[in-house]
């Protein structure tokens, strides 16, 4: 059941191609072809203009937020191979930081988890990968991983912080040693999975389905199961869910969700991880659960536009 | 940027987009001859692997042939059916060939790799093209004007598109259109251009602009714009493209005019039409928009003439370059910088052609390579169409999912709308209802239909009886209820039994007093006691009255069946009760002994109980001394799990109401630990009736496996009930929410959240929890719902944080995410405020409003109100609890975490100070609105005591209320164990069950009578004699009337006894 509870009319000049809720869902920040990111206030299905963010002078592709501990933080990320970091300060959004190591188009942006600090992903048409990491006053830490996807990475996404043992048990004030881990897809078609050994990024696994290129990656929040799970999708239509479930992390096992007749664009994990988002070319918004079973099905329909909802039939779904 | 390389000469096609992997095909040109002079043709395919980062492309298959080829075309025919699994390779040879080849037959190296083969046209087929909507279908192009149609299912017979153009020439170029199947354009050398209608079977229109300067070299058309296409002049005084509309075809539509010698090939990108690809003999390849006639990209290429060029149908940011320096390049047009890749030298690609045995390498045909920079390639001016995502649902907190839609504009002037839609998405309706039904409950209170509806609704025995049990304690008289659910019902068995047992026991008690009176008669009464026995219990119960023995033993009096000895009737006639009894025994006649040991007074029956139960031992004993001993703990520790249901039965009918919960907990533990999972699950009943929240929720948990929505509600409704029954039955008093329960009701009301519920949500988060997750979905739950903490007035507090109190040690608390803060973030550190706190503290937690209020409580403490009078304040209800303007000073959002951090040291440390009770912390964690739990469990629309306008105590019973809590005031003062402070402290809260009670003046005199003499004797500080009252009292009373407060009383004189007061 899905019910449109509030439509924002952001007055972007041209196609919008993203729009993320903050943290907690009060603030909705959209990104458009008219090279401006806009923050709204949606609390109360309102809409109030809150900041109108240029600096960009290209197409803004993604903007993520950081999480709510550091601050109002946002990044974006555009054709005109920037990032900016915009935070608020005082009420009044700036740029915090422009990060200008891309040689090309940066086609998607993540904050990890924030147990990892302050840490942004970004992965760009020219084939690399950057790790933003802010170390305080004004300075950021850039590590890059070039050649990560020939011809271009088109999304990343970061696992979830592994709890080595209970928070609880840290001493107060040393960091708990966490694995730094995320995914990412590219115009070579492959999903691959990047891990921080000693400071150094370094491949760790390359999962390859799919035949044509990656277009997003999902890496889905930890249900406190010890299962990762990874959604794909891409230009060849299809969605693959990877699960592993070997704590080493070297066992990948890919189950086709679906094979779309259209180019997939992006996939979104609920909350909970249990639910994703599928955006297809056709406009289309469906929904996916897991059955008991293991099996995907296809739970709603968000039609084209107007956001209601059809429920698949039995027959619907047997057709897909 | 450059991605590969090929050291051919050759002309190329890439393989159809359907197809996967991606290759490329390249052939002999028939049109320049390398340096080897070789005559020589070969097809061969490579592999475009972009995951290997090197320049090389892996080759992989090829075929020697004789033919040099000026055209190939790949075409996907044949690939759905298997036929032709990698498509159909088209090649126009030298000789006027058109040949098919079976692509994936010549990768596997087989032999029999042409499907066909013709040579209709006269001269060289330098034209091809395939359909792409019937891709059975291949245009060719030769000389004299010669076009064919041919159709891959009858091969042999092509068609023609109508009569031969005049004057006849050569044909350069045929191109399909894109948009209507049947509409072909071809050109020549000379400039003319021919559009033929195939379903006519003739030309329709001739494009020329007259000016002869136009030497078609490349012809295509727009892949959206069925009228539109685009001409190449190679003719180096008018290097220019031309955009034709057929609507307009007397002049170009638009001139491109950026190169600066004749155009060799142009290549329309079908993925984005505002791409169209150049090269000339200028030795540039440009990518233009031709709507606009800008040039958006120019490639970085050698300096050598590109004759050919291909974009990728599959990858659409790939294109290939076959130029005449006998490589074929394959960029990209993404831009980026080929470091990894090794820099191209000419002179390596001749390196070992030695053609004329000379012992030279030829020079290269170009000028000197200027040094290639591994220059960093500016990408397209526009994005491609491609990477312009143009959708994108993305979940947000609270089951929201926010969506794009950019509506195409009406016109292609007019903007479009761009809005973002956030809708709620429930996928667990069924669970949403229950929840619904269980807060609908919760505010009405409506406990009784709640369990009925359940017990009605229920699909198997063991949850009916479950409901059953909880059901009950909304009832009147909860021991016997749950008797009746055990299959006890006390009146039916009295009913039954009675008649009979009076007979019985009329005989029994003739014969005892003719057994008395004449010693010789025989009593024969049959001996069918188990089963009967119990029953006889439930007939003590119905006469309960505690201590009644009377009937115990004329119950005990049918096992004597032993004829009387001369013996004892001396010792009896001497009135040597001890000798008789004495002798009674030695005898087994134990009855006897037992009567005549009650008639021997007090001491001699005790003696004799004791040693009637050493004595026998067989099962009934057991019960019949816990009966007696009051000893309940030993039964229970012992019987047979099977008897489960008897044994409590017993402990209902039995038990002490203090004693009773933990009893209940006892047997629950053995059926939990037992191996039968059938008994497992019945400790959930035992559970349940002692009141325990935390075992009924591991017992449950247990039995049911997996985190499926509808379990959880199932628990979470068990749960929620039980906890409002303990609460209104006060048998224990509100328990603290264990880890166990925590952890689900944290679970639920994620899962809540998930679902929109996000107020309901916030309910039911335990508050007496450090866990980290816990606190981040409470702040992020009330932020959610617009319940920004106002901003704190002090951040002192901070500062002041006292050390943990020991007790606290193992699981400080956490405000969250302070442990995982990392260094270089800015953070305010205990009473040192950073200047760079974010804005708006994230997760402040809700309390900070109510900060002051708890300072006063060390000066000015009141013990907590009643349970029955909830703390709680509903959602937001404070005033203060305005959202946060953005423009919040930095000093005032500093508080916020220096208060955070109070908040959790607060709590921690009046515990031991202030004897509060940690069992009920809602009544010190005031300061958390939004936030109840555990007790907060009782629905928020409740009313708080306070505002009940009671009744007066009457005046006489009033010293019973300043008695008993000057009494707990005197131990208060006088204890030092925290737990003991705890206790009474708790006890002073639910002595106001008594007063009301006492208010509404519903106890009975003999009870308002004992309670005044209990008072009597605390007065005089005579607390055992008290407590002899108490049990008086107790034993004499109806369970249902006291229960509520004689418990608590016994607590505050044993406590009151022991602290010596």
């Amino acid at each position: 059941m899905v019910s449109v509870i509030n439509t924002v009319d952001t007055s972007h000049e041209d196609m919008i191609h993203d729009a993320q809720m903050d943290y907690y869902g009060t603030r909705l920040a959209t990104c458009s072809s008219d090279r401006t990111v806009k923050i709204f206030d949606v609390r109360n299905g309102g809409q109030i203009l809150v900041a109108d963010l240029r600096g960009h002078e290209g197409p803004v592709w993604q903007v993520a937020w950081a999480h709510p501990m550091f601050g109002n933080i946002l990044a974006s990320c555009s054709y005109d191979r920037k990032v900016i970091i915009w935070k608020e300060e005082n009420g009044a959004w700036d740029k915090m930081y422009e990060y200008n190591g891309h040689e090309s188009s940066v086609n998607s942006v993540c904050w990890g988890p924030y147990e990892f600090g302050l840490i942004l992903a970004c992965g760009s048409s020219d084939g690399a990968i950057s790790l933003l990491t802010f170390t305080g006053d004004q300075q950021w830490d850039v590590k890059k991983i070039s050649n990560a996807h020939t011809i271009g990475c088109n999304a990343v996404s970061w696992a979830p912080a592994v709890i080595p043992g209970s928070l609880i048990d840290q001493p107060s004030g040393q960091k708990p040693n966490y694995v730094k881990r995320f995914v990412s897809g590219g115009c070579d078609n492959l999903v691959k999975l990047w891990k921080e050994e000693d400071g150094q990024w370094k491949e760790d696994q390359k999962l390859e389905a799919h035949s044509d290129w990656v277009r997003d990656v999902g890496w889905a929040p930890s249900i406190g199961l010890p299962t990762s799970t990874i959604a794909s999708c891409s230009q060849d239509g299809r969605v693959f869910i990877w699960t592993c479930d070997d704590p080493a992390g070297n066992t990948w096992t890919a189950k086709l969700l679906h094979k779309f007749n259209d180019v997939v664009w992006h996939v979104s994990w609920s909350i909970t991880g249990n639910i994703l988002a599928v955006s297809g070319g056709d406009n289309k918004v469906t929904l996916w659960k897991e059955s008991m079973d293991g099996q995907w099905a296809c739970i709603s329909d968000v039609s084209k536009g107007q956001g209601a909802v059809s429920t698949i039939t039995d027959s619907q779904q047997n057709e897909q | 940027m450059k991605l590969k390389e090929i050291n051919r000469t050759a002309i190329q096609s890439w393989s159809p987009a359907q197809h996967h992997p991606i290759y490329l095909a390249t052939g002999t040109s028939a049109q320049q001859l390398d340096a080897s002079f070789s005559t020589n043709a070969s097809l061969e395919f490579f592999e475009l692997d972009l995951a290997d980062p090197s320049l090389d492309m892996k080759s992989c298959g090829s075929l020697s042939s004789a033919h040099r080829y000026h055209k190939l075309v790949w075409g996907p025919f044949g690939m759905d059916a298997q036929g032709y699994p990698s498509g159909v390779l088209v090649a126009g040879g030298e000789n006027g060939d058109v040949i098919l080849y079976d692509s994936a037959k010549i990768m596997a190296g087989e032999s029999d790799v042409i499907i066909a083969q013709s040579d209709r046209h006269t001269g060289p087929v330098r034209a091809l093209d395939v359909n792409h909507f019937q891709t059975n279908l291949i245009a060719s192009g030769g000389n004299e004007s010669e076009i064919y149609i041919w159709d891959m299912n009858n091969f042999g017979s092509p068609m023609t598109p109508g009569p031969k153009a005049q004057p006849q020439e050569d044909i350069s170029c045929v191109s399909w259109n894109k948009q209507v199947q049947h509409i072909l354009a071809s050109a020549s050398p000379s400039g003319r251009t021919s559009v033929w209608d195939l379903r006519k079977n003739d030309l329709i229109i001739k494009v020329s602009d007259h000016s002869n300067r136009m030497h078609c070299s490349g012809l295509a058309w727009n892949p959206e714009v069925a009228t539109q296409l685009v001409l190449a002049s190679e003719d180096d005084r008018m290097p220019v493209i031309q955009m034709w509309d057929l609507r307009f075809a007397t002049s170009p539509l638009k001139i491109l005019e950026h190169h600066t010698r004749g155009v060799l090939a142009i290549a329309w990108s079908l993925a984005d039409p505002e791409l169209l690809l150049s090269c000339g003999k200028d030795s540039r390849i440009l990518c233009w928009n031709p709507n606009t006639g800008e040039v958006l990209y120019e490639l970085p290429t050698s300096s050598q003439w590109c004759f050919d060029i291909q974009w990728c149908p599959r990858n659409p940011a790939v294109l290939s370059a076959a130029g005449f320096d006998g490589h074929i390049d394959i960029y990209s047009i993404m831009g980026g910088s080929s470091q990894a890749q090794s820099q191209r030298h000419i002179s390596n690609s001749f390196g070992n052609m030695d053609p004329f045995g000379t012992g030279q390498t030829l020079p290269p045909l170009q000028l000197p390579q200027a040094a290639t920079a591994p220059a960093t390639v500016n990408p397209l001016k526009k994005p491609p169409k491609w990477i312009r995502r143009p959708v994108g649902a993305s979940f947000a907190f609270g089951g929201k999912l926010v969506s794009l839609e950019n509506a195409k504009p009406p016109q292609p002037q007019q903007q479009g709308s761009h809005v973002v839609h956030i809708s709620q998405v429930v996928t667990e309706t069924d669970f949403l209802k229950r929840s619904d039904q269980l807060q609908a409950t919760l505010s009405s209170g409506s406990f009784v239909d709640f369990c009925q509806e359940k017990i009605s609704a229920a699909d198997n025995e063991f949850e009916r009886t479950v409901w059953s049990f909880l059901k009950v304690n909304f009832e009147s008289d909860v021991r016997s209820r749950y008797l009746e659910l055990l299959g006890y019902n006390k009146e039916e068995v009295a009913l039954k039994v009675t008649p009979c047992i009076e007979t019985w026991l009329n005989g029994s008690v003739f014969v005892s007093r003719v057994s008395f009176d004449k010693r010789e008669e025989s009593v024969s009464v049959s001996a069918k006691v188990p089963p009967l026995l119990w029953r006889f219990f439930y007939l003590i119960h119905h006469f309960y009255a505690g201590v009644t023995f009377k009937i115990l033993i004329k119950i005990l009096s049918f096992f004597s069946l032993q004829d009387v000895d001369g013996l004892i009737t001396q010792a009896l006639l001497t009135g040597d009760f001890e000798g008789a009894v004495e002798l009674c025994l030695h005898d087994n006649r134990m009855a006897d002994s037992i009567i005549l040991a009650i008639a021997g007074g007090a001491d001699l029956l005790e003696k004799t109980q004791r040693k009637y139960f050493n004595k026998a031992n067989s099962k009934i004993t057991k019960l019949i001394s816990a009966v007696v001993m009051r000893d309940w703990h030993d039964i229970l520790r012992t019987c047979n799990l099977q008897n489960w249901r008897e044994a409590l039965a017993a402990v209902m009918t039995y038990a002490q109401p203090e004693e009773f919960s933990s009893l209940c907990d006892l047997l629950g533990s053995r059926l939990e630990a037992s191996e039968d999972t059938q008994l497992q699950s019945q400790a959930c009943l035992c559970y349940i009736c002692a009141g325990n929240v935390e075992k009924l929720v591991s017992c449950w948990s247990r039995a049911q496996e997996g985190q499926c929505p509808l379990s959880l509600q199932d628990l979470v409704e068990k749960v929620v009930v039980l906890r409002r029954a303990v609460e209104l039955t006060q048998r224990s008093g509100p328990a603290a929410i264990g880890v166990l329960l925590a952890e689900k009701m944290s679970q639920y009301a994620s899962l809540l959240a998930s679902q929109g519920s996000l107020s309901t949500a916030i309910t039911y988060l335990p508050d007496n929890t450090n866990q980290a997750a816990v606190q981040q979905l409470r702040d992020r739950l009330s932020r959610a719902l617009g319940h920004q903490a106002a901003p704190a007035q002090t951040h002192r507090a901070a500062s002041q944080l006292p050390s943990r109190p020991a007790q606290h040690g193992s699981a400080p608390p956490q405000p969250p995410f302070s442990q995982v803060r990392p260094a270089m973030v800015p953070q305010p550190a205990a009473g040192a405020p950073a200047p760079t706190a974010p804005s708006n503290g994230w997760n402040d937690p809700p309390a900070l409003t109510r900060a002051p209020k708890k300072k006063q409580v060390p000066e000015n403490y009141t013990p907590p109100a009643p349970i029955t009078a909830p703390i709680l304040t509903p959602l937001g209800a404070d005033p203060h609890t305005q959202p946060i303007s953005s423009g919040t000073p930095q000093a005032m959002v500093q508080g916020h975490h220096g208060n955070q951090v109070q908040y959790a040291g607060m709590h921690q440390t009046q515990l031991p100070s202030q004897s509060m009770n940690p069992a009920n912390p809602n009544s010190n964690m005031e300061g958390a609105p939004g936030a109840p739990t555990g007790d907060a469990i009782q629905p928020l629309q409740s009313i708080p005591a306070e505002k009940i306008t009671k009744k007066p105590i009457p005046d006489e019973h009033l010293v019973l209320k300043t008695t008993f809590e000057g009494l707990i005031q005197k131990c208060l003062t006088v204890a030092t164990d925290p737990q003991t402070k705890r206790k009474l402290d708790d006890a002073n809260k639910r002595l106001e069950a008594l007063y009301d009670k006492l208010r509404e003046q519903t106890l009975s005199p003999a009870i308002i009578g004992g309670l005044h003499n209990i008072a009597r004797t605390i007065e005089s500080r005579s607390y055992t004699e008290g407590l002899n009252i108490h049990t008086h009292i107790v034993s004499n009373s109806n369970f249902s009337e006291t229960s509520a407060f004689m418990p608590v009383l016994k607590v505050v004189l044993t406590q009151a006894n022991k602290l010596g007061v």
